[in-house]
């Protein structure tokens, strides 16, 4: 054999040096590579620290914290005991809680809630889930942008009455307060820089940051959806969904299912969007019957007629009726009229073809879909309803736990 | 012109007439399937104003890289481009057309079509590759050369070759990641050409190839220089490039790329929706390459080359609901290949690396980080090493079989391939072909 190959011609012509040149040149890869080791440094600027615990499940990133009001479990419990206090209104009849109800995700069932003195609010009471992502906080209000400022317009305003307190009655139903003596040790954990929280000139300012600090810490991320518990007819919904057929995911996106969301990995400033869904169209031009027209009726501007924040769809199923001012019964019809790429309505004041809204927008086109379809869309929408949330005795009225 | 000097080399004197015509057809044979692409850049002559040349690579594979429905994302690093995964089964890996046409003593044409295999069907359609014009100076090649046209780069050996003039049926790693494997673009290219072994140039690129964009803020330019030499046994090729490239959210096109879809998952699960994460910034990629040959007689060659570069990016990655991170990264890449040629059979091996270090800061480093695939958590160096064998059965046609151990992921895969090459020049016929890309 050996003799065969010294026989063989390159063999016996080329010995010793030439080969093994020709061999190292050969092997040369055999010997490559660098010890290099390869490495991604995260650096995500304190994102994810909190005094406060939020209780979230992994992925969800922390929601922003006002530097005037962080978060802690002090506030978020006094703001918990004044949410449920019906003391918290001119007569002593209303709270938060009576037209957000946690039993609804904190909507309340009703159309259009009424307020202290019986005024009919013009929108739908939303549900308070979440509300720490979004990045406007009322149904058509662009300069709304924290809840502190939210809080404030249920308990002060006066068109529509809500709470009605006002110049008059503050002082006396601050003292209704301040008769309380579990309000002064929760007032003085919740505050301890302060001197005297309750009874000094930073009571009312204590009190809003109380109840946005509340409203901030209801969260809302243990639903079967989120635990990929989804039955056969939720999957193919969830699908339905996603296509672009649908076009649902554009604005309900991400995780709190509304494209209204901020959290403190997006940038400071998000422009809040608002949609116009051709849901009324009553001048043929596209718009809203009045006072109800939505993000217009703050800036005024022709072409935010219906203009409405996207609602985060996490708990959906329970806040039932729909739309801004509770005009839609049901999901499926919420759903029909997507379908048809607005909402025709034949008689009544109301009148006009939404399907045809010069405004209304671009993802607003209609599509077909059976009956089967709709139920596996509203299947999958049912399970974002986590029942833990509503039945989370951290949550719940302190003052009924304590009878 | 160097291939007949090449040939001249070889003769032996002594021989007989026929073994002198075996040898010539021999090395003709060797060099096409040896010479490097990026020193034929390919120029119609006068003589013969009109070529057609037509190439073909058909591979079967044992083992596909990743699931179905599964996005390939080499840990560490933001891809793109046409970088599509190997799939199990036949693939067409490339198919390519070319026409070259001289139009007078100055100026000349390219027109070239081509298809590449695609991770989905619809990505494996016919494009116009080339279409441009050339102008030459002084001589019938150069040295003066001036292209302006949709061309495809020739800052670099690697980047310039497709499978028809590779050793192996798969692009570089640092190819399809720097450059998302095929390079065509609109641009303009001017050049000192191939005189005395030397080539220099540079051009300017509109930005519709990765890792560029064409908007605003986008569009590439790169410098290179190289140099060729031989004198006996021996055959030596250097050289090095820049390339700079700027993006404005740059998409990953393999995937996404359209309108931005949120996707909407469970926390913490994979989401059925590609995550379409976003690139602005500047990468800057400096390259350096080197080519030695050495024949230890008329049957027996033996040729080793290399490619290194090492890329910079600065910028932002950024998505749909305005989640944003700062990115800065340093990333090197590339390989070592050799080749021992005997009459019509080769083996040749390659290994490869990839080192990545990034560094992401923002509020939403950590989403991005795994969304864009930048994230390494397990600090993986990405690897892989191929032989591969081919035996030229007919002029124009090679089969070629090769056996992969692939560590790009974080799981290792290896995987056989058997594939034919067919390579021919259509007209005029009976002329060998050019290796030009």
């Amino acid at each position: 054999m050996i003799s065969m190959m010294r026989n063989f011609p390159p063999f016996k012509k080329y010995r010793g040096g030439h080969w093994l040149f020709a061999l190292c040149i050969f092997f040369l890869p055999f010997l490559a590579g660098c010890p290099e080791q390869s490495e991604t440094r995260i650096d995500d600027m304190g994102a994810s620290r909190s005094a406060f615990d939020w209780q979230l499940p992994a992925g969800i990133p922390l929601p922003r914290e006002p530097e005037s009001n962080p978060m802690t479990e002090e506030k978020f419990q006094l703001g918990r005991h004044l949410f449920y206090d019906d003391r918290l209104s001119v007569n002593g009849t209303i709270s938060c809680a009576s037209c957000h109800h946690q039993d609804k995700a904190f909507s309340d069932g009703r159309e259009r809630p009424r307020g202290a003195t019986g005024h009919l609010h013009p929108r739908n009471s939303q549900g308070l889930v979440n509300v720490a992502w979004y990045n406007s906080l009322t149904w058509g209000n662009p300069a709304l942008g924290s809840i502190e400022q939210q809080v404030m317009i249920p308990l002060f305003g006066e068109d529509p009455i809500e709470h009605g307190i006002n110049e008059a009655n503050f002082e006396q139903v601050l003292q209704s307060l301040q008769a309380d003596v579990q309000y002064a040790a929760l007032f003085e954990k919740a505050f301890p820089e302060q001197d005297d929280p309750l009874f000094g000139d930073l009571a009312w300012d204590n009190i809003v940051k109380s109840l946005a600090s509340f409203v901030r810490g209801l969260t809302s991320f243990n639903s079967p959806f989120d635990r990929n518990e989804l039955s056969q007819s939720a999957r193919r919904g969830e699908a339905l969904f996603d296509s672009e057929r649908l076009e649902c995911f554009h604005c309900h996106a991400g995780y709190n299912f509304s494209d209204a969301t901020v959290d403190r990995t997006t940038t400071t400033f998000v422009e809040p969007l608002f949609h116009n869904t051709g849901l009324y169209n009553v001048d043929g031009l596209g718009a809203y019957p009045e006072p109800n027209t939505g993000r217009h009726e703050v800036t005024g501007q022709a072409q935010h007629m219906g203009q409405f924040r996207t609602p985060s769809l996490r708990n959906v199923a329970l806040t039932a009726p729909y739309n801004h001012d509770g005009s839609v019964a049901t999901l499926e019809d919420v759903i029909r009229n997507y379908a048809s790429g607005g909402r025709h309505i034949t008689s009544g004041p109301n009148a006009g073809d939404g399907r045809i809204s010069p405004i209304k927008d671009g993802f607003i086109v209609s599509f077909s879909i059976t009956e089967q379809e709709i139920a596996d869309v509203v299947a999958f929408l049912e399970s974002l309803t986590d029942e833990e949330f509503i039945s989370n005795p951290r949550f719940s009225d302190p003052w009924q736990d304590a009878e | 012109m160097k291939s007949l000097s090449a040939i001249r080399v070889f003769q032996i004197p002594g021989r007989t007439l026929n073994d002198q015509v075996f040898i010539m057809r021999l090395s003709l044979l060797l060099l096409a399937v040896v010479t490097t692409p990026v020193a034929a850049h390919y120029i119609p002559v006068e003589s013969t104003p009109v070529t057609v040349d037509a190439s073909m690579v058909m591979t079967w594979r044992s083992a596909s890289l990743i699931d179905d429905y599964d996005f390939w994302q080499i840990p560490g690093t933001q891809m793109g481009g046409h970088a599509w995964p190997a799939q199990k089964g036949f693939s067409l890996d490339e198919m390519n057309l070319n026409l070259g046409y001289r139009i007078d003593e100055n100026f000349f044409s390219v027109i070239k079509l081509g298809s590449h295999a695609g991770g989905h069907e619809d990505h494996g359609g016919i494009e116009l590759e080339h279409a441009y014009l050339g102008w030459v100076c002084c001589d019938d090649t150069g040295p003066w050369v001036a292209e302006l046209g949709k061309m495809s780069a020739r800052f670099s050996p690697g980047v310039a070759m497709h499978a028809a003039d590779r050793w192996f049926s798969e692009a570089p790693l640092a190819v399809d990641v720097f450059f998302g494997r095929h390079f065509h673009d609109q641009g303009i290219r001017l050049w000192w050409h191939e005189t005395a072994g030397v080539s220099a140039g540079a051009e300017l690129w509109r930005g519709d190839a990765f890792p560029a964009t064409h908007s605003e803020n986008g569009g590439a330019w790169d410098v290179f220089a190289r140099y060729a030499w031989q004198g006996g046994r021996l055959s030596l090729e250097f050289g090095g490039w820049f390339y700079s490239a700027s993006a404005d959210a740059r998409a990953d096109h393999r995937y996404g790329g359209g309108h931005q879809h949120v996707p909407v998952a469970p926390p913490g699960q994979t989401a059925a929706l590609f995550p379409d994460v976003r690139y602005t910034g500047d990468t800057y990629i400096v390259g350096l390459h080197g080519k030695l040959g050495y024949r230890l007689h008329r049957d027996w060659l033996v040729t080793v080359e290399t490619e290194w570069m090492r890329a910079e990016m600065d910028g932002a990655v950024h998505d749909g609901i305005n989640r944003q991170a700062q990115l800065d990264a340093t990333q090197q890449a590339g390989w070592v290949q050799s080749a021992l040629n005997w009459r019509r059979q080769s083996v040749a091996v390659r290994w490869e690396q990839l080192s990545t270090d990034n560094a992401l800061v923002g509020a939403a480093a950590p989403q991005l980080g795994v969304q864009s695939g930048l994230d390494n958590p397990q600090g993986h160096t990405p690897k892989r090493m191929t032989a591969a064998w081919s035996w030229q059965w007919r002029d124009g046609v090679t089969v070629r079989a090769e056996a992969i151990r692939d560590e790009s992921l974080l799981t290792t895969e290896q995987r056989w391939t058997l594939g034919v090459v067919w390579k021919q020049r259509l007209l005029p016929q009976g002329a060998s072909m050019h290796h030009g890309h």
